[in-house]
């Protein structure tokens, strides 16, 4: 018999023994992953093409203050500036919805190419959205969700306005990172509003992204000592905004992350110190037969590692099928957009399993090694 | 009977150095998920002790929260004067408008910024939520640009100490004292005069408006007669009733304690059965010989059953200990309703740890189905040769 052939003998000796401990690896290290993925989520929200070059303002105060009408006119001319829009927050719930994930915003149709460009939408589609004041842009995945084609009714129930939004679908957008959101014009918005001249957010486009810190300060400095104090930042300065909200969510999912590698780490090198302990007679008959310390830590290290490659490929390898095949906001009901098994986190659930692999082999080596070989043959166990 | 579940009781002991990192691998899932679902308890806690239960608050019909209400000037004039509003001792109405704005501050360890409430308040406003005390400082005084902070919000945000600034809405504003929300929504809140805040923020009109009535009944009355003015669009509240709901952030931090639990409890089932199998295999004599003592085949079952649940049951302890420590911790994150930083406690309850408990009794119980069932199974005279 080859000494390949030998442990993989010894590793499926306990055919069941083998199985749960691959098993509890594996379920060990999907959570891990899929809590890694969710973090990610969390952390690093996706970026598009057009990223770099986006600014957003909004009002200094904070999102929740508007932002008056006027300031349109001074953003645009600055230097730079290839395109301003504005872009207010409806937040309403889709009616019968008992939670709305999608945001909704108010904006101008006609600007919104030259802002988001990425949005891929059919042009026969995107006239009929500038051209209908009622009408609504939404995106592919809020689409498939709520099951509504073109010519469908949109209702919206206001939360934070006093207003119901009654639109139709014109035009369904794909190609952004968030696929969800749903647009709709600001003149039909103000005009159930009573029109308060007033926006919730302006998005710049910047002309090159070298232009873009030099218009950030302009846009800062050109509203300060006003009413209405702006603060400019980039896209991704934006996100990362939204991110410190969550506080402390954030440390309180990476902490059940190394919990659960304790865990796993714990339950696994007991289950591989049970499988050693049990044929501690062999281990000493081939100690008795000249085969050496380290050739048998080998053969321990061998069978435990295989053990936790093959919990490796199931569970994060599983994961990886899942958030590949599911789309992930039929998964999370919504919540998330995309999440992604990225090439990072893979290798780090791979550290991991390799760490478990050689962790778990140490203590019954050890003891291996200690025992001798008269003791070895004695055991009962 | 009780024989028998002396016997596993003792070779839970003896043994205890083969199933101890089964154990504690269990404990541990059960610590997450107490731990998970204490900080959602922390948030329901923190919202139902907020209010007096004599108070009502008046928002606009529809209003998520008070941060996205609006009640005029002209309106409150009306509310105020209602019948049946409590009167002090001076005969004014015991009523306050409120205004709420949303200000981001830079958080204290430099980590980014994040949306806290600025409450403005009337000048029985505080006479209207007795339970938050002051703890530093002095109270704010109106036609000053003051404001009294939460002080487990000055733990979190830069500048809300006594003495510190912050700009915010073209104006400089000083934290002159810190005040203690008694472990309620408050906590999570910066207070200052409402005609300050009006004027700072640009605000023509109030948020919200909170009023003491004589009693219940004249609830009903409000009630009605506010439903019928449809012109008014208002809706009348129970302080304590509007707080209770305020827990929808609770909803997401349970779903997400709940999938853990599920997860990690998949694998700590197979650890288990892997353990308890291998403890059945070793026992396989002994089992024999209750055999031949006449113990019957379920009896040896229910046995290792038992012995699971028990192993479970300490593990469940275990984990309720380890996540005790965390107790009262304050932490906070992203309110849902009010789109601002909420400030609450990990609250272990009883009720909690019991729920941790009997969940890793069922974890326990699942997993050793299985080696309990081959125990059961074992032919009497080969297991009494097994070596």
């Amino acid at each position: 018999m080859t000494i390949p052939g030998f442990v993989v003998k010894n590793a499926f000796r306990n055919k069941r023994r083998a199985a749960l401990c691959v098993l509890s690896v594996a379920a060990s290290l999907f959570l891990l992953v899929a809590l890694l993925v969710v973090l990610d989520a969390f952390t690093n929200p996706p970026e598009d093409a057009g990223s770099s070059l986006r600014i957003a303002v909004r009002n200094k105060v904070s999102l929740a203050s508007p932002l008056p009408v006027r300031q349109r006119p001074i953003i645009e001319k600055i230097p730079g500036v290839e395109a301003v829009t504005a872009l207010t927050f409806f937040g309403g719930k889709y009616k019968g919805d008992e939670n709305t994930f999608f945001a909704q915003f108010a904006t101008e149709p006609e600007k919104l190419e030259s802002v988001f460009g990425e949005a891929k939408v059919p042009p026969e589609q995107l006239a009929a959205w500038i051209a209908n004041r009622t009408s609504a842009l939404i995106g592919a995945d809020t689409a498939k969700r709520y099951n509504v084609k073109i010519g469908d009714r949109f209702p919206l129930v206001g939360q934070i306005y006093p207003i119901d939004l009654d639109l139709t679908v014109v035009g369904i957008y794909r190609g952004t990172s968030d696929d969800r959101n749903v647009f709709f014009h600001h003149k039909y918005f103000d005009e159930l509003m009573g029109d308060p001249g007033s926006v919730g957010m302006w998005w710049v486009k910047a002309r090159s992204a070298d232009d873009v810190p030099i218009i950030i300060d302009k846009i800062n400095a050109a509203f300060t000592n006003t009413s209405a104090e702006v603060l400019a930042e980039t896209e991704r300065a934006f996100q990362m905004g939204f991110i410190s909200m969550w506080a402390n969510i954030k440390v309180l999912i990476g902490s059940i992350c190394s919990v659960v590698v304790f865990a796993l780490l714990l339950v696994s090198a007991s289950t591989m110190s049970m499988a050693i302990r049990e044929r501690m007679r062999e281990l000493s008959v081939l100690k008795a037969l000249g085969f050496r310390r380290h050739e048998l830590f080998a053969f321990i290290l061998a069978e435990s590692f295989g053990l936790a490659v093959v919990g490796f490929v199931l569970g994060p390898g599983g994961a990886w099928l899942l958030f590949h095949s599911v789309d992930a906001s039929t998964l999370t009901n919504g919540l998330f957009p995309v999440l992604d098994v990225t090439p990072r986190i893979l290798g780090l659930a791979a550290v991991v399993a390799t760490t478990l692999g050689i962790v778990s082999s140490l203590a019954p080596a050890y003891a291996m090694a200690r025992l001798s070989v008269v003791a070895g043959l004695k055991t009962l166990d | 009977m009780f024989r028998l579940f002396k016997y596993h009781f003792r070779s839970v002991i003896v043994r205890w150095r083969s199933t101890a990192a089964t154990v504690l691998g269990l404990a541990l899932v059960i610590a997450v998920f107490v731990m998970v679902q204490s900080l959602a308890v922390g948030i329901e806690k923190s919202s139902a002790n907020t209010g007096d239960p004599r108070n009502f608050l008046i928002v606009r019909q529809g209003a998520l929260a008070e941060t996205t209400s609006i009640v005029t000037r002209d309106q409150f004039n009306i509310l105020r004067y209602l019948p049946g509003v409590a009167r002090d001792a001076s005969g004014q109405p015991v009523a306050s408008a409120d205004v709420l704005v949303i200000i981001n501050l830079p958080r204290k360890d430099g980590s980014g910024s994040a949306n806290t409430i600025l409450r403005g308040i009337g000048p029985l406003g505080r006479d209207l939520r007795p339970q938050v005390k002051l703890v530093a400082g002095r109270w704010f005084e109106p036609g000053h640009r003051e404001v009294v902070a939460s002080q487990r919000l000055a733990k979190r945000f830069a500048n809300l100490q006594v003495g510190g600034k912050f700009h915010s809405g073209g104006v400089d504003l000083t934290v002159v004292g810190l005040f203690d929300g008694d472990r309620s929504a408050f906590d999570s809140e910066i207070w200052l005069d409402a005609d300050e805040a009006r004027s700072a923020f640009d605000r023509p009109d109030y948020s919200s408006a909170l009023i003491r009535l004589e009693n219940d009944n004249a609830a009903t009355q409000l009630k009605k007669q506010l439903e019928g003015e449809k012109r008014l669009k208002m809706k009348v509240v129970r302080e304590v009733d509007y707080y209770k709901e305020q827990t929808r952030t609770a909803g997401p931090i349970r779903w997400l304690g709940n999938g853990l639990a599920i997860v990690m409890s998949i694998g700590a089932i197979f650890a288990a059965m892997n353990t308890l199998y291998a403890s059945v295999g070793a026992r396989t004599r002994e089992i024999g010989t209750l055999r031949v003592l006449g113990f019957r085949r379920r009896s040896i079952l229910l046995g290792f059953l038992l012995e699971g649940a028990m192993l479970a049951g300490i593990a469940g302890v275990l984990g309720c200990l380890l996540a005790l420590p965390m107790h009262g911790y304050s932490t906070g994150t992203l309110g849902f309703e009010t789109f601002s930083e909420v400030v609450f406690d990990f609250q272990i309850t009883p009720a909690l740890a019991a729920k941790g408990i009997v969940f890793a009794i069922f974890v326990g119980t699942l997993g050793s189905f299985l080696p309990a069932l081959r125990a059961a199974r074992l032919p009497v005279i080969s297991s009494l040769k097994a070596l």
